[in-house]
């Protein structure tokens, strides 16, 4: 296990921002930790590089507690936090060769390293410019780029693509997942439920500084009763025909609002062709039809009762 | 690796505009400002040569009259006064002789017609004439300083001759005596200060913007804890979850941080120096001392601030920007009285400041011969950076924080 955090208890006053936390992260994987603002992805992050301090548990990294002076972990952690943190006053070349330095003490080690994080995030023609000279997407790429210039073994990305042009956010997830095939094994903290459903391999949601789910995707999809969602678009739909749907079996939701019908059904049911068939049979017009399984947002909102955007 | 770190920090640090201005632009500014400011205010008035007319052997009742038309009653009363006591046309050879300097005569006299003599003051060409004969007359157009010295002239001249003559009617034998000498001969009495200065406020004023410029290294202090500190920045955060040794990257930081202030102040001086002629006295190496320990205790001080104050970095800087600006006014900065009062009134405070530690420490220097003063100030100096060391090494020490 690379990560291993048990039991984490962080407070602050009365405010409780880890409530035991426990994480479990395997060398390889990309790990997301998704929950809503204000959850504690970030705290928890803050604890495991040992940059604030914590009441309870424990935390240990590549086999070993993690503490502030773990000089010999913190050389194989990289780090790309939530907003850019990089020298005003130097150039991007500059900017990664000087945090790439930190890890590295061979000159022409690090000089090669810069160059290589250069192309890893396409920024070969921006080398000489100065951060406030990027576009907010570039500025994120250099950001990224000085936190796996060293080459890590563990990448922690604290919400990195947060008010990022879609553009520069496909470029960051691809870059992950270039990165996690190379080698390296990725915390990736999100409120964004796409792009933790993209990239990772293992999911643990969280919310109220307690991890409510943990597993792969298909994991977590599997623990909640939705199978299938089908939205139509009807211009009218009597009282009578809702009534009649929700006799079908294997569906336990149908609502009707602004000319739209929604219908969820439990895992396993191909409902889909029995409601067409029941829609022609009544000759009810209907418009576009679409389907959706569920998503990790129907996961966190099965479980909690709320949004995950809320 | 360090000298890495310490060379990528110094390119920071002269990139950065805004402490650049602040730290090599402004003292300049200030200085120039108050240069063109003030400096007047010291420079000693030199006594230019005053043009006068003399009218030689006319009648003087005719002359008063026609002088009295050209000028105002007020002032024909005025120089009435003189003419009525002086004498015969001998003033003018003694006027003629009078000197300013070695080589300055005092007066630069015209010789002319009693209606020349009138337009001469119409036009402003001269600055009065005076009427010879038994009875010299004074007329001038103005009251001034110019007119005031040829008034002064003349009454001393004849108050002279009234009482030589005096002598000579009375007591003859006093002229053997000396007595003549006495009354022709002045002495000066020239205060002569410590090390042949004369006391100039405006220099406490440079010392002022020098000491300013040596504690704002406080600012720069600051920058440096909040570069480093995961609580203060982002760069903070990154740099902490790095393998670096903080205490290492501080030290490096600091020395960048030093490096490029010094460098600003010894521009300083040497524009004030070379560029504004401010005269800093003959013991520059001590003077630049001071300077070097000053700036070593603002960088020290800032950072001190930066670990121990548990506030936001701008708030942090305020209370740098108000106590720099605060220490400086105390010792002279604006007013140089401010500074004599606090060191009457309120000693411990002018110990305790450290602005006014390096102002007194370079006063000391110019006025006084000793160096006893001059160390007791850099003593004090270097306590206060041994106190800032201290409290930063602990403030380092402490690993990580409640909150970031």
């Amino acid at each position: 296990m690379l990560v291993n955090v048990k039991g984490l208890v962080k407070r602050y006053d009365k405010l409780v921002a880890l409530d035991y936390l426990d994480l479990q992260v395997e060398e390889g994987e990309i790990f997301g930790l998704l929950g809503p603002n204000g959850s504690g992805k970030t705290t928890a992050i803050n604890c495991i590089l040992s940059l604030i301090r914590y009441d309870k548990g424990s935390i240990e990294i590549f086999g070993k507690p993690m503490k502030p002076n773990a000089y010999d972990i913190k050389r194989n952690i990289g780090i790309i936090m939530q907003n850019v943190a990089v020298f005003e006053e130097l150039t991007v070349y500059e900017n990664i060769y000087y945090f790439c330095s930190l890890y590295i003490k061979d000159k022409i080690e690090v000089k090669r390293l810069t160059r290589e994080a250069i192309e890893f995030v396409s920024m070969e023609d921006y080398a000489d410019f100065y951060p406030k000279k990027l576009s907010g997407g570039l500025l994120r790429r250099l950001n990224i780029a000085c936190g796996i210039a060293h080459k890590p073994k563990l990448i922690i990305l604290d919400e990195p693509t947060v008010a990022v042009d879609p553009q520069s956010r496909n470029k960051i997830l691809e870059g992950i997942k270039k990165l996690n095939a190379e080698g390296a094994t990725i915390i990736y903290t999100s409120h964004y439920m796409e792009e933790v459903e993209q990239i990772c391999s293992k999911i643990a949601i969280i919310d109220k500084g307690r991890v409510i789910v943990q597993g792969t995707k298909e994991e977590l999809k599997a623990m909640i009763s939705l199978g299938e969602k089908i939205t139509m678009e009807l211009y009218e739909l009597p009282e009578k025909n809702i009534n009649e749907l929700k006799e079908f079996p294997g569906i336990y939701s149908v609502e009707y609002h602004e000319n739209l019908l929604e219908i969820k059904s439990a895992k396993g049911r191909n409902n889909l062709i029995h409601i067409l068939d029941y829609m022609a049979k009544n000759n009810i017009i209907f418009g576009k039809v679409y389907t959706e399984l569920p998503t990790l947002n129907d996961v966190f909102l099965e479980i909690t009762g709320k949004e995950l955007r809320d | 690796m360090s000298l890495g770190l310490y060379f990528m920090r110094v390119k920071c640090l002269l990139r950065n505009m805004e402490g650049i201005f602040w730290c090599y632009i402004f003292p300049i500014i200030l200085s120039t400002c108050l240069y063109l400011g003030v400096s007047k205010l010291g420079a000693v008035e030199e006594f230019e040569t005053i043009k006068i007319a003399y009218v030689v052997g006319e009648a003087q009742t005719e002359l008063s009259k026609e002088a009295g038309t050209a000028v105002s009653q007020e002032q024909a009363e005025l120089s009435h006064e003189v003419g009525t006591a002086v004498g015969h046309n001998e003033l003018l050879s003694v006027m003629k002789a009078a000197k300013l300097s070695e080589d300055k005569y005092m007066f630069d006299i015209t010789l002319c017609s009693s209606k020349e003599a009138v337009d001469l003051l119409e036009k402003g060409d001269i600055e009065a004439y005076i009427i010879g004969g038994d009875r010299p007359e004074l007329f001038i157009k103005e009251n001034g300083l110019n007119e005031t010295i040829v008034k002064s002239f003349v009454d001393s001249y004849m108050q002279k001759q009234i009482t030589i003559k005096n002598i000579l009617v009375s007591n003859p034998e006093a002229l053997n005596n000396g007595l003549i000498d006495d009354l022709i001969g002045q002495t000066d009495f020239v205060d002569i200060s410590d090390k042949h200065k004369k006391p100039d406020n405006i220099i406490i004023y440079f010392y002022a913007i020098l000491a300013y410029t040596c504690i704002f290294a406080s600012n720069w202090g600051l920058e440096e804890v909040i570069n480093i500190e995961a609580d203060q920045s982002m760069r903070g955060a990154r740099i902490s979850a790095s393998p670096v040794s903080k205490m290492r990257l501080f030290a490096c930081n600091m020395l960048a941080s030093y490096t490029c202030h010094i460098i600003s102040v010894i521009l300083l001086f040497l524009y004030m120096k070379f560029v504004l002629n401010v005269k800093f006295g003959d013991e520059l190496a001590y003077l630049i001392a001071i300077c070097l320990a000053g700036s070593l205790t603002g960088l020290l001080m800032g950072a001190s601030i930066g670990f121990w104050i548990k506030k936001k970095p701008a708030i942090k800087e305020a209370i740098i920007i108000a106590f720099s600006l605060g220490c400086s006014f105390l010792s002279g900065m604006m007013a140089v009285e401010i500074k004599y009062y606090v060191t009457e009134k309120f000693p411990l405070l002018a110990y305790i400041n450290p602005v006014n530690l390096i102002t007194d420490a370079m006063y000391s220097l110019y006025y006084f011969d000793g160096h006893n003063r001059y160390f007791i100030n850099l003593m004090l100096l270097m306590l206060m950076a041994a106190v800032f060391t201290v409290a930063s090494y602990f403030g380092i020490r402490r690993r990580n924080h409640d909150s970031i």
